[in-house]
């Protein structure tokens, strides 16, 4: 499946802001479930300097270097990627202690390597009491794909999908604790469950392809970011991706832009400046299938 | 452990040369204790420092104590436990402990070996991780730490040398053998304290470590800035201390070292990158930072590439680090050794390396992460202590503190057995670290007590490791130490390092590069420049208004001053309500002067000056001479409320104390900028306190008694006198306040002196013109030439005041930091 995706951020700020700099991470890896075909980022007003830079975890990020007072930042995203379909979760997986004693062995640093995923992170720190709850599920001689499927839907019987009544830097464990949140808080919170028990699991971003209403046109800018689970699951499965907010496996419905241990490591734009104005955010994301 | 205090000989008066000076001391045989096993060369040198320190003062105290106990307080040297809102008073106990110098130098060959270890170690984990991929160090201890910086990996310093200070803890055995408790390469806390201890103890005991021959710190100090600036590509490199700011636990310390090193000492929002080079903000511009050395951890140094929620970190330091050659000591990412996972797979690591055991063992650990160490460690639960394997907290160590495995009973054993289980990684296992110990003086006896000792290595301009010689001991008052921080009941103590022969000839020196030859200092940071006039700023006007209510207090009646009318009272506490000092509305002289002097509503109150002088001192303890800081550091004298003998006996006290500082400004610190900038302070003040108290007392009719009594508060009245031999009339007095350019209290005066000083300054202007501070007094001085006192009206003089107000703002605009300087964080868009 083709994807064309444009993805519109305006930041204005009440009073200019002097010496902005700015992290995006808006430009989506490749890896073997997708290929980028093109992509430009335009940003206006343009920034004295921009730099790209791929890391240290399968992130893209162009900092942007503004040194002269700011008063609107609006950063344009558009790219065409195509997605392969994800091969079907098999019969057979290992139990989950088998993927805990593998995570730790595996003699590998790397960005994808389970080693990154397995410990707190800045967002996602591993907290007793979600442990706690995930421990029905997580039972360390069953097999690991049914057992993650399991709470990922109990995730999602058991919260309520609540916009507004979280932001992003709410710790999963007040939205645990609340019952509600965003699809950020519903990743975290089963990325804190399955670390707790010993499992590498990453936080996804990326985008959504909302599918209309029998008879209705696609809504347009009505979309947002989207935010999923990757789960480790042994050397020869590797990573799973798994919707919590949706309760479903990702599939050639979902577009990776960015894998982290949290969303800190992957938020779309941040940065600091000179100046303490208020700043109001604006998002346009529009995700066209090629053949619509 | 024996209790021996009880048994000894009751504390003597002076040193008796027959006593060994620990006759008595019985430290329990098994353990080890560090004088009952020295040598009789070494024992006598204990002796001869204890006979020194026994003696007791005629109030029976112990002297030693008493003298030690002065000294911290004039060093300042002081800490703070995590939450404490006050600084505490450093804990220091004057009984050394002394080591031979041979057993130093074994111990120095081990931490040698160890500091080459771990900087292999980290090259190869920010390099080629080639230790990780062949298995020899499992990628979990690496990506467990959360010191562990991944941005940092395939950055490689531009000296390719990433540690360059190294602490340790030790610990002694009751065999004389020493083990390594901690690594400690993210920030060397205590290298300042182990300083100052030594700097205490010697001036508190005289000639006494002197005379036993211990040695000192100053040639391990210059290896250290020789080493840093060694690296750096430039030749007379600008080398700064980066400090979290005077809130962090360490602050005096760092204070303490960049003085001693004579580094600049920079906060975060003080240094600025542009185009991947670092510079700090100076009073004269940008200025090109090519090392620094960080207190601060890597995660926060960089609010960009690291944390973004960091407020003290420098915006893009990393790309300084990357591309624009900056040495870091240590490097940004060093602390992944630091982890105690780590320190279970070194010894293996160590044989896989280089073929030998390390000389100098760690405790031993295991590493739970381990199948077959984990399977070991919840088999002798009961004789290992259990840590976290990162130093954090996690399940069944929820405050991250190290406990005994055989304190994990019942339920909360199985807990703990089942987070090991489900998360092995986490924990280590550590064998139970025995520790001999020392004499320490208890309430004028010497009694044991375990001991545990921190010391640093540092390389020399040669990138040779050198160790300092000695530490900073802690010394438990109960039990055994294993925290990193002090603790509230702990004590700390010099350690001394002895040659056990006064003839041997001492080992070869530290190779030390001399500095270039500097007379004045020529560099000072905006932010220091910007505290220094506020000091300045706060002193003047605490003697200001002391001298304001001392007059004020002599309108009381009794005495024999004229100024008795009620229009001075009314005048005076007019004037002392304008600066926020007490209520408007007037009242009885005590009353007002107990709320100006001491009240914490009144913003203008001495009592609020007193503290932002304190608060502002302890920014500057590099800035100001040992005296003046003393001075400054004072707290509020004592006096009775609404007693007119007590509060203007306090008042008088202030006014001296601020002469006294006047008077060491002028005649002992350097005319370097810094200097300057606290002169200009100073006059700015005095120069806004004429034309206040002039507008408050002249109005209307002066009488001869409000005349005088504003000659008073400038210390005038006798050279009134002198010149005109008659009573006080407005024209001559106000000549004598404002214009006369001769007096040095007069306006006229204090604008002469800012001038010199705003025209010494750098200027950034290319153009040749002068800037606008320049301008502005230049202006100002113009046209209090150009005034006749017989002439001069209220709306000029309060025209002046505002011209006054302007030139300080234009000072500040030019010099100090901007004031909007918070980093706001972008909050982004929000993913549904």
């Amino acid at each position: 499946m083709i994807y064309h995706v444009r993805h519109l951020s305006t930041l204005t700020y009440d009073s200019a802001v002097d010496e902005a700099r700015f992290n995006i991470r808006l430009k989506p890896i490749e890896s073997p479930r997708q290929r980028l075909l093109n992509y430009r980022l335009s940003v206006t007003p343009l920034p004295h300097r921009r730099r790209e830079r791929f890391g240290p975890y399968p992130v893209n990020t162009t900092r942007l270097e503004i040194d002269a007072p700011l008063g609107e930042l609006s950063v344009l995203s558009e790219f065409s990627v195509e997605v392969f379909t994800p091969p079907p979760l098999g019969a057979t997986s290992p139990t989950i202690a088998h993927v805990r004693r593998a995570a730790v062995d595996l003699a590998d640093l790397g960005m994808f390597a389970p080693a990154a995923y397995l410990f707190s992170s800045r967002l996602a720190t591993i907290e007793r009491e979600i442990g706690v709850w995930a421990a029905p599920y997580l039972d360390p001689g069953a097999a690991i794909v049914p057992s993650i499927l399991a709470l990922s839907s109990a995730l999602h019987a058991q919260f309520a999908y609540r916009p507004g009544a979280t932001d992003t830097d709410t710790p999963p464990i007040e939205a645990f604790r609340a019952r509600h949140g965003v699809c950020q808080d519903f990743a975290h919170i089963l990325i804190v469950g399955l670390r707790a028990h010993g499992i590498p699991a990453a936080y996804l971003a990326g985008y959504i392809r909302t599918v209309p209403p029998p008879g209705m046109p696609r809504l347009i800018g009505a979309d947002a970011m989207h935010a999923w689970v990757n789960v480790w699951c042994g050397p020869d499965l590797g990573w799973i991706a798994i919707d919590p907010t949706n309760d479903r496996v990702a599939d050639e419905d979902y577009v990776v832009v960015a894998m982290g241990r949290d969303y800190a490591d992957v938020s779309p734009v941040d940065g600091v400046y000179l100046g303490s104005p208020r700043q109001t955010t604006r998002v346009e994301v529009d995700m066209m299938p090629q053949d619509l | 452990m024996n209790r021996v205090g009880a048994a000894m000989s009751a504390a003597s008066n002076g040193p008796d040369p027959a006593q060994s000076g620990l006759e008595g001391y019985a430290p329990d045989p098994g353990r080890g204790d560090v004088y009952a096993t020295a040598s009789p060369a070494i024992a006598a040198r204990w002796q001869d420092v204890a006979r020194a320190i026994r003696v007791s003062g005629a109030d029976g105290a112990n002297k030693a104590q008493a003298y030690l106990k002065r000294h911290v307080e004039d060093l300042g040297l002081a800490f703070r436990l995590t939450g404490d809102q006050q600084e505490r008073p450093w804990p220091l106990t004057p009984m050394p402990i002394i080591i031979a110098a041979d057993e130093w130098r074994r111990v120095e060959d081990g931490l040698i070996e160890r500091a080459e270890l771990l900087e292999a170690v980290i090259a190869d984990l920010y390099g080629e991780q080639k230790l990780v991929s062949e298995g020899k160090i499992p990628a979990p201890i690496v990506a467990g730490s959360k010191d562990f910086a991944r941005k940092m990996v395939g950055v490689t310093p531009p000296s390719g040398q990433h540690l360059y200070v190294y602490g340790v803890d030790l610990a002694r055995g009751p065999t004389g053998e020493w083990r390594i408790l901690a690594d400690r390469v993210r920030l060397p806390t205590g290298i300042g304290y182990a300083i100052e201890n030594r700097i205490a103890l010697s001036r508190g005991t005289g000639s006494l470590l002197a005379s036993i021959g211990v040695e000192g710190h100053n040639a391990f100090l210059e290896a250290m800035r020789g080493g840093i600036a060694a690296r750096c590509p430039r030749e007379d490199p600008r080398i700064a201390l980066l400090t979290p700011g005077p809130f962090n636990q360490s602050y005096p310390e760092q204070a303490h070292l960049a003085r001693y090193l004579g580094f600049p000492l920079v906060e975060g929002r003080d240094l600025t990158v542009r185009d991947s080079r670092l510079y700090v903000r100076s009073i004269a511009g940008l200025k090109r930072i090519d090392a620094l050395w960080r207190w601060i951890d890597a995660r926060n140094l960089d609010p960009l590439a690291f944390d973004s929620r960091s407020q003290i970190g420098v915006t893009d330091l990393f790309s300084a680090c990357d591309e624009g050659q900056l040495v870091v000591a240590n490097w940004p990412g060093s602390g992944v050794v630091e982890a105690r996972a780590m320190a279970a797979i070194l010894p293996r690591l160590a044989r896989t390396l280089g073929g030998a055991r390390l000389k100098l063992p760690n405790a031993a650990t295991w590493w739970c992460g381990q199948e077959r160490e984990c399977a070991h460690v919840l088999r002798h639960l009961d004789e290992l202590v259990i840590s976290s394997a990162f130093r954090n907290p996690v399940a069944g160590l929820e405050d991250a503190r190290t406990r005994m495995g055989a304190s994990f009973v019942g339920a909360e054993r199985d807990a703990l057995i089942a987070a090991i289980r489900r998360r092995p990684m986490d924990y280590v296992g550590q064998e139970i670290v025995h520790q001999s110990t020392t004499p320490c003086l208890v309430d004028g006896q010497f009694e044991p007590r375990a001991f545990t000792i921190r010391t640093f290595l540092t390389r020399d301009a040669d990138g040779q490791w050198t160790m300092m010689p000695g530490g900073f001991a802690r010394i438990s008052q109960a039990g055994a130490l294993r925290a990193p921080l002090m603790r509230a009941d702990d004590l700390s103590a010099d350690v001394c390092i002895v040659e056990e022969w006064h003839d041997r000839p001492a080992a070869a020196p530290v190779k030390l590069v001399p500095p270039r030859i500097r007379r004045a200092a020529s560099e000072l940071t905006s932010q220091a420049a910007d505290n220094l006039f506020w000091l300045g700023r706060y002193a003047e006007r605490t003697a200001m208004t002391a001298r304001v209510i001392r007059t004020l207090l002599a309108t009381a009646g009794g005495s024999a001053q004229d100024t008795t009318s009620a229009t001075v009272r009314s005048r005076i506490s007019a004037l002392l309500a304008g600066w926020h000092a007490v209520n408007p509305g007037g009242g009885t002289p005590e009353g007002l002067a107990t709320v100006a002097l001491g009240s914490r509503e009144h913003p203008g109150a001495i009592i609020a000056q007193i503290e932002a002088m304190r608060r502002m001192a302890r920014l500057l303890r590099e800035h100001l001479t040992a005296d003046s800081w003393r001075i400054v550091n004072r707290g509020m004298p004592i006096y009775t409320a609404l007693d007119s003998d007590s509060l203007a006996a306090a008042s008088e006290i202030l006014i001296d104390r601020i002469s006294a500082l006047s008077g060491l400004v002028a005649e002992n610190m350097g005319r370097s900028w810094g200097w300057r900038f606290l002169e200009m302070g100073m006059r700015i003040e005095r120069a806004s306190a004429c034309i206040d108290a002039a507008r408050r007392m002249i109005p209307g009719s002066a009488s001869a008694d409000d005349l005088s009594a504003l000659l008073d508060l400038f210390d005038c009245r006798y050279l009134y006198r002198g010149r005109y031999l008659a009573i006080p009339f407005v024209a001559p007095v106000l000549d004598m306040i404002l214009l006369d350019p001769n007096h040095p209290r007069t306006l006229a005066f204090q604008i002469g002196r800012l001038q010199d000083h705003i025209a010494a300054l750098p200027s950034l202007a290319d153009d040749g013109m002068a800037e606008a501070p320049l301008r502005l007094v230049r202006a100002i001085s113009a046209r209090i030439a150009a005034l006749d006192a017989t002439k001069l009206d209220d709306w000029t003089i309060g025209d002046l005041g505002q011209s006054i107000r302007d030139l300080s703002d234009a000072i500040s605009h030019r010099f100090f930091l901007p004031v909007e300087r918070p980093k706001a964080r972008v909050a982004a868009a929000l993913p549904e």
